[in-house]
């Protein structure tokens, strides 16, 4: 094991002498808008950058998440999952130009997740350029409709009939380098929704306003007493609502997601949230209906299971420091298969979820280092107690 | 007055770039036909897109396929990290000022152009202009393609869809080629209606060969293209000249002042070379200044641009170009592609 633990350091250096071809993949991939759902010139820029990259196989699966595949030495081992999701928040109407500068790459979608699928469009050169084989096949896999309403369905897609067993698996995120998830949550992520039906004008001045009714189910909600353990939360992430400045709004919507370590105590909290949306409607005859976006259940590998202690080991020798948080993300449903997984960061950024979001150059080479240290260390056997 | 005008050329000499996306195919040419090509990005200020263009090209078309021999970078004097990135990038990169020093200094793109032919010293020369938002090497590959696959072709030019970007995250779908529409265009259809099949006349993206581009003189400002154009369809003809569909080429949206100067620039140069032509007569000097106007303080103030409209004569022209090439005669050097 320590073999290839030594090597990571000088696989930095080596991985930045191929620094143009990792931002160019990055740049071309990450200017394509990608918005869920709207994934295809995305999927199809994957796939013609993959079989530039010479791998044995180019391919979508059955439900159009592009996959190449970079064969293995060995027959029997069975093959690592390498995945990034292809979609981003923004619509298609932002600009998606970046701009590299010479420290950073800025613009739309950059950490999340341009830089992720521009470095998994990057691992076939990177191999090469490292000298690298692998007993297991390597599987590279975009996975498409993943983030908010697409509840994950590219990934659990692949999983639910990729026909043979996998042996460990790597999420990649765009950041935060450092970021070592192995364990998912239990998790609702549902949406609350106000309308207030009106037949006429007159009518519509004296109904109750769909911002105030929401505002109402805000104030019950955070007055759940929500435990520490199992710990619990709710957040409330998205909120939109209303028609202009004069009018009493008629419409609004609340975006939310309930997170716990127990299951149990998700779907308590959400049939409590469930119980003050009936109060609240029945008493002010509004229309308020609760939607259940995604739904996962919680899932983790243990902290001394062989994977999570090499990446330790991993990121230790790359001097990065290791932050676990828990991650609803394409880790949960590989880990609710009982595939060994985790998320990792390639590099530090700003600005995420904003049209300015940007990431730094120099901290990616380590963090590319970091994922090459745990495919080795998954073909040296992390994954196969 | 009407010209019955040859369409030929349209179908003939136009393309559209994904008939040249077999890299490997243009790279196999270039090594047959023992050539090889310079990209030539002139800059200043350009610190924003800069390294974008370089690190593409370089990745695309040096790395991976080896279209490309050269990439280097004129800077007219940039005071941004221009030089700097564009260097960490892994352009050559160099100040148009401490190229043939001996000569008298100007500034601009056309002189960039022009000193790119001194410090180069591949076959064939690719310019882009350095702000192009979405840069793709296709905007190189597309360029060389004709000049590699047809013997006849000498000199190619771009043209694209002309999304601007405004503000500063949203693209405005149609929009700019102004200059094109209101000042070449009609100038053109009056005095060359065949050089109106050239679609974007004034892009700022062409390859050539360089005993081409080394025996036409370079205008030092905005008047290069169009200079370049009405000279080489003047010695040789319509027929070595090919255009090339670039798809999209995003851009910085310019005012209506900017792209006042611009015209002014523009008009003037083509004013200079149809006389010269003997086209027309004009009975007096053109003047030199641009004169716009602002509203200050509820007063109109001029706003003079002077732009003296030097010209770099043809590059073939200088000793030290002479002696790098090793270029003793020059009549023997110059080919006639007329047919």
């Amino acid at each position: 094991m320590d073999t290839y633990i030594d090597k990571l350091p000088s696989f930095v250096e080596a991985i930045k002498s191929i620094k143009e071809t990792i931002i160019a993949n990055i740049v071309f991939i990450g200017q394509v808008p990608s918005p869920t759902f709207k994934e295809k010139r995305r999927t199809a820029i994957f796939m013609e950058r993959l079989s530039e990259a010479r791998v044995d196989e180019c391919t979508t699966d059955g439900y159009r998440n592009p996959i190449g595949i970079i064969r293995g030495t060995s027959k029997t081992k069975p093959p690592i999952f390498i995945v990034a999701h292809l979609d981003t928040h923004f619509p298609r109407d932002v600009d998606h130009n970046f701009t590299v500068k010479e420290d950073t790459i800025t613009g739309a979608g950059i950490m999340d997740n341009s830089v992720g699928i521009g470095v998994l469009l990057s691992l076939p050169e990177i191999f090469r350029k490292l000298d690298l084989c692998f007993e297991s096949d390597i599987v590279l896999a975009g996975v498409i409709q993943s983030i908010g309403k697409g509840n994950l369905r590219g990934i659990r897609h692949l999983l639910k009939t990729w026909a043979t067993p996998i042996r460990g698996a790597v999420c990649i995120e765009g950041g935060e380098l450092g970021r070592l998830n192995y364990y998912s949550d239990g998790m609702i992520r549902a949406e609350i929704d106000c309308n207030i039906s009106t037949t006429n004008a007159w009518e519509q001045r004296f109904r109750p306003n769909a911002i105030l009714i929401l505002n109402e189910v805000i104030n019950h909600i955070l007055k759940l007493k929500l435990p520490q353990r199992p710990r619990s939360r709710v957040i409330l992430g998205k909120i939109s609502g209303g028609y202009k400045h004069g009018i009493v709004a008629y419409n609004a919507k609340l975006g939310f997601e309930i997170q716990s370590d127990s299951d149990r105590m998700v779907k308590t909290i959400y049939n409590d949230i469930q119980d003050i949306i009936s109060d609240i409607s029945h008493e002010n005859a509004v229309g308020l209906t609760m939607k259940t976006i995604s739904n996962l259940k919680p899932s983790k590998l243990r902290y001394n299971h062989p994977l999570i202690k090499s990446t330790i080991a991993v990121m230790e020798k790359l001097d990065i420091k290791p932050v676990s948080e828990p991650s609803e993300s394409e880790l949960s449903i590989f880990l609710s298969r009982k595939i060994p997984a985790l998320t990792l960061g390639i590099t530090c950024g700003r600005n995420y979820h904003l049209e300015n979001a940007g990431m730094e150059i120099e901290p990616m080479f380590k963090g590319i280092a970091q994922i090459i240290g745990v495919i080795m260390a998954i073909d040296n056997g992390a994954c196969d107690e | 007055m009407v010209l019955v005008m040859n369409n030929n050329w349209l179908k003939k000499n136009t393309f559209h770039y994904s008939e040249f996306k077999n890299i490997d195919r243009l790279v196999e040419e270039k090594t047959k036909k023992k050539l090889s090509i310079a990209l030539c990005l002139p800059t200043l200020n350009e610190e924003k897109t800069i390294a974008k263009e370089i690190l593409i090209m370089k990745s695309e078309l040096m790395t991976h396929h080896q279209l490309l021999d050269e990439l280097i970078v004129i800077d007219s004097g940039s005071t941004d990290n221009t030089r700097k990135i564009a260097g960490d990038y892994g352009a050559k990169v160099y100040r148009a000022n401490d190229i043939l020093p001996r000569l008298e200094v100007f500034k601009g793109k056309g002189e960039n152009l022009w000193k790119a032919l001194y410090v180069t010293n591949s076959d064939i020369i690719v310019y882009l202009d350095a702000d192009i938002k979405n840069i793709h090497h296709r905007f190189v590959y597309a360029l060389v393609g004709p000049l590699l696959l047809f013997d006849d072709i000498k000199f190619c030019k771009a043209f694209y869809d002309r999304p601007i970007a405004v503000g500063k995250s949203k693209i405005r779908p149609t929009g700019g080629g102004r200059v094109t529409e209101l000042v070449i265009r009609p100038m053109l259809s009056l005095f060359f209606p065949e050089l109106t099949q050239i679609m974007q006349p004034l892009s700022g993206e062409y390859a050539g060969f360089r005993e081409i581009f080394e025996k036409i003189p370079f205008p030092i400002g905005y008047g290069v293209e169009t200079s370049m154009l009405l000279d080489i369809h003047e010695k040789w003809g319509l027929d070595v000249i090919a255009q090339v569909d670039l798809d999209r080429r995003i851009h910085r949206n310019q005012d209506t002042k900017a792209l006042g100067r611009m015209a002014f620039v523009i008009l003037k140069t083509f004013c200079n070379r149809i006389e010269k032509l003997g086209l027309i007569n004009i009975n007096q000097d053109l003047f030199n200044e641009m004169i716009q106007y602002n509203l200050v303080k509820n007063e109109y103030q001029p706003d003079i641009l002077k732009i003296e409209g030097v010209e770099r004569p043809p590059i073939v022209e200088i000793a030290e170009y002479r002696e790098k090439f090793k270029i003793k005669d020059l009549k023997k050097s110059s080919p006639d592609y007329k047919q």
